[in-house]
């Protein structure tokens, strides 16, 4: 019996009964400890309980109801070291719950190609955006804050009116969600140390000289205030720039992912790297790598949900488990991810020998089927790139 | 397990074994069988043994197979059957080269072209269409030929509609079918299916039952062994081969197994039973 379990009774008899407190733990035999305080005026009953009471009965005729309660406990002889268990999360977060949004989190992997239905960004030629990819990893770290915020916006619209609206949602929720996060943190503590401890000047009340005036334009470094926390504006600048920078490149390789399949993206990046093949890049070596850790993505999403799966459908009572046996469990889970990845890796690299390849990228050919044509729209994009490419640094001079 | 019943089969083991008489050599420990090979053989192994052994010291090794000899004519689809753990997928490992056997001799048409039970091992690319291709790549073709040969492979197991889509989304038994039309666009020699039908259901087993058997109809050439639990699969096959504890117990026409296996079924409900 767990302890946080009650046996709540309603006897026929007028005394009272004193309970023991329970200990925490309680994984084996359990057994009830029951005091009594019988009133000396009382003579003890023939028949304490009601089941075997004969009709007439021993007891007064005016019998008080007592309700009363008994806690079985066991008689556990660590009974001192258990106390600290009752620290251990059981409610919203526990193990079970834990496992089941893993299971939830994975069953939709990031950047998989839907090809249906077919948008104007699935025509653009892979090499455009492969450009384009580059362009937002460095314009956000280069250009105003409001271009930064500006690109934001621009990548949440397109997401929007490209992608079906189960899969916007789910790739904006997780990107704005970690975003998100970075900017409060960075922005609140950026300058979370407080600044008298780093000033390189002692404070005017010491020097004597009156305090500087206030800048008549309005400017304050502080931003705001929120108790011991301060937002300030190298805070909002770190923040900012963190925090679109991680949504630009998130949000833009899941869109292209999303649009791109990877033998196009594997296509478009060797195109890139083929005068590398000159200085001994091996590029057709990376190009493999980099279909073979698309093709992963997906097994790798797909052994996690399952073990997560396999564990929550066990109905594991998590409150009767030890933390260290929770931990285990944890533990175990890991571990069978990976072995069960590697034994992946092992059958495909098998599968991979069966059909002809003899551990040489440059003699297996890869066969890249689908054709890409440069066309009005691709040009329309680059233009646009360049617009974009132009503003942001245009922005750091004009905007201030 | 019925003792007589099996002495019984194994004499009758060796004559479809043989186009021709074979030369037993029988000595005081072991049976040898020296094999001939003739002219129409696709598959042939003879007396393969396999053992395993664990990396622990004084480790004793678990034989896996024990002189399994089979001889398969070129051009036919064979069946593959035994109990789990028998040894069928191991003896198929051995016959694509992917294990060295213990002892033995065998020989294999070449192209020879493999396929995993578990269809997630055998998918190496992310999409179906270069999935497909990927087996081509040790052949240097042009890319008008390699297109036909994948949409020829994909149109035989009846997923034409899904050369562009991810190999993610796919159920098993679609996964399944592009690890087939991989095989078939190789146009191989000789297909090794390993237990091909386990994550499928009627219908489709149905299909890649007859895509299989399909591509044996149009091409003389083709030999097709495959591993099945299934005992309805059968009538699909020119032959087949019974194994049970790591031996090649039965070694024939299709009906012989098919009465074989089904007097084994009667025999263990009626233990079952009594």
């Amino acid at each position: 019996m767990h302890p946080s379990q009650r046996l709540e009774c309603t006897w026929l008899i007028p005394f009272k009964f004193k309970t023991f407190p329970s200990p925490i733990n309680s994984n084996h035999a359990t057994f009830p400890f029951i005091t009594s305080s019988i009133p000396k005026t009382l003579s003890f009953p023939k028949y304490p309980l009601s089941i075997f009471k004969p009709k007439k009965t021993h007891l007064p005729l005016k019998v008080k109801r007592t309700s009363f309660v008994i806690r079985a406990s066991n008689d556990d002889n660590s009974q001192t070291a258990s106390n600290w268990s009752k620290w251990i999360p059981t409610g919203y977060f526990a193990a079970d719950q834990v496992f089941r949004l893993i299971a939830g989190a994975t069953a939709s992997p990031i950047g998989q190609f839907v090809s249906s239905p077919t948008t104007f960004l699935h025509s653009i030629d892979p090499r455009v955006k492969l450009v384009w990819l580059l362009a937002l990893v460095v314009l956000p770290a280069r250009s105003h804050i409001i271009m930064r915020f500006g690109l934001v916006i621009f990548l949440t619209l397109l997401s929007i009116l490209i992608l079906q609206r189960e899969v916007w949602k789910d790739q904006l929720g997780r990107v704005y969600f970690l975003s998100g996060l970075l900017f409060i943190t960075l922005g609140l503590g950026a300058d979370g140390v407080p600044s008298l401890v780093q000033l390189r000047t002692p404070p005017p009340a010491l020097t004597g000289l009156p305090n500087l005036p206030v800048s008549l334009s309005g400017y304050s470094y502080v931003i705001a205030k929120l108790g011991p926390l301060t937002f300030t504006r190298k805070g909002l600048s770190v923040a900012s720039t963190a925090a679109c920078l991680t949504f630009t490149v998130f949000q833009s390789a899941s869109l292209c992912l999303t649009t791109t399949t990877p033998e196009q993206l594997a296509s478009a990046l060797r195109w890139f790297l083929l005068p590398m093949r000159y200085i001994g890049v091996s590029v057709s070596e990376v190009v493999l790598t980099l279909l073979l850790s698309l093709r992963f993505i997906s097994l790798v999403f797909d052994e996690v949900r399952n073990i997560a799966l396999g564990i929550v459908s066990r109905r594991v009572n998590w409150k009767h488990m030890t933390f260290m046996e929770t931990i285990d469990v944890f533990f175990n889970y890991f571990r069978r991810i990976f072995k069960n990845i590697f034994s992946h890796a092992e059958q495909i690299s098998q599968a991979m020998i069966v059909r002809g390849f003899k551990g040489d990228s440059d003699t297996h050919k890869i066969y890249f089927l689908s054709e890409s044509s440069f066309g009005m729209a691709d040009f329309i994009s680059l233009f646009f790139l360049v617009v974009v490419t132009g503003a942001a640094f245009l922005s750091e001079y004009y905007l201030v | 397990m019925n003792i007589p019943s099996l002495i019984r089969y194994s004499n009758i083991l060796v004559a479809p074994l043989y186009s021709t008489a074979p030369a037993t050599t029988t000595t005081t420990t072991t049976t040898t069988v020296r094999c001939t090979r003739a002219e129409n053989i696709a598959i042939e192994g003879c007396n393969l043994n396999f053992s395993f052994t664990t990396n622990q010291a004084n480790a004793v090794p678990v034989p896996i197979l024990k002189d399994c000899s089979l001889r398969i004519p070129s051009g036919q689809l064979w069946m593959l059957l035994g109990p789990n753990g028998c040894g069928k997928s191991t003896l198929l490992k051995i016959l694509a080269g992917l294990l060295n056997p213990t002892s033995g001799t065998m020989f294999v048409n070449k192209p020879k072209s493999f396929v995993f039970q578990n269809p997630d091992h055998q998918v190496v690319m992310p999409t179906v269409d270069s999935d497909v291709a990927f087996g081509l790549g040790k052949f240097n073709l042009t890319n008008d030929e390699v297109i036909s040969r994948v949409s020829n492979a994909l149109h035989a197991v009846g997923l034409s509609d899904y050369m562009k889509r991810s190999v993610q989304t796919l159920s098993g038994g679609q996964k399944q079918r592009v690890a087939i039309a991989g095989a078939l666009a190789e146009a191989c020699k000789v297909l090794l299916l390993d237990e091909l039908t386990t994550f499928l259901d009627e219908t489709d087993q149905v299909a890649v039952l007859k895509a299989v058997r399909n591509s044996l109809d149009t091409s003389a050439e083709v030999t097709a062994l495959w591993v099945t639990h299934r005992l309805e699969e059968l009538e699909y096959a020119d032959g087949a081969i019974y194994m049970e504890d790591g031996k090649v117990v039965m070694h024939g026409d299709v009906a012989s197994i098919r009465s074989f296996i089904e007097d084994k079924q009667s025999i263990y409900i009626k233990q079952i039973n009594s």
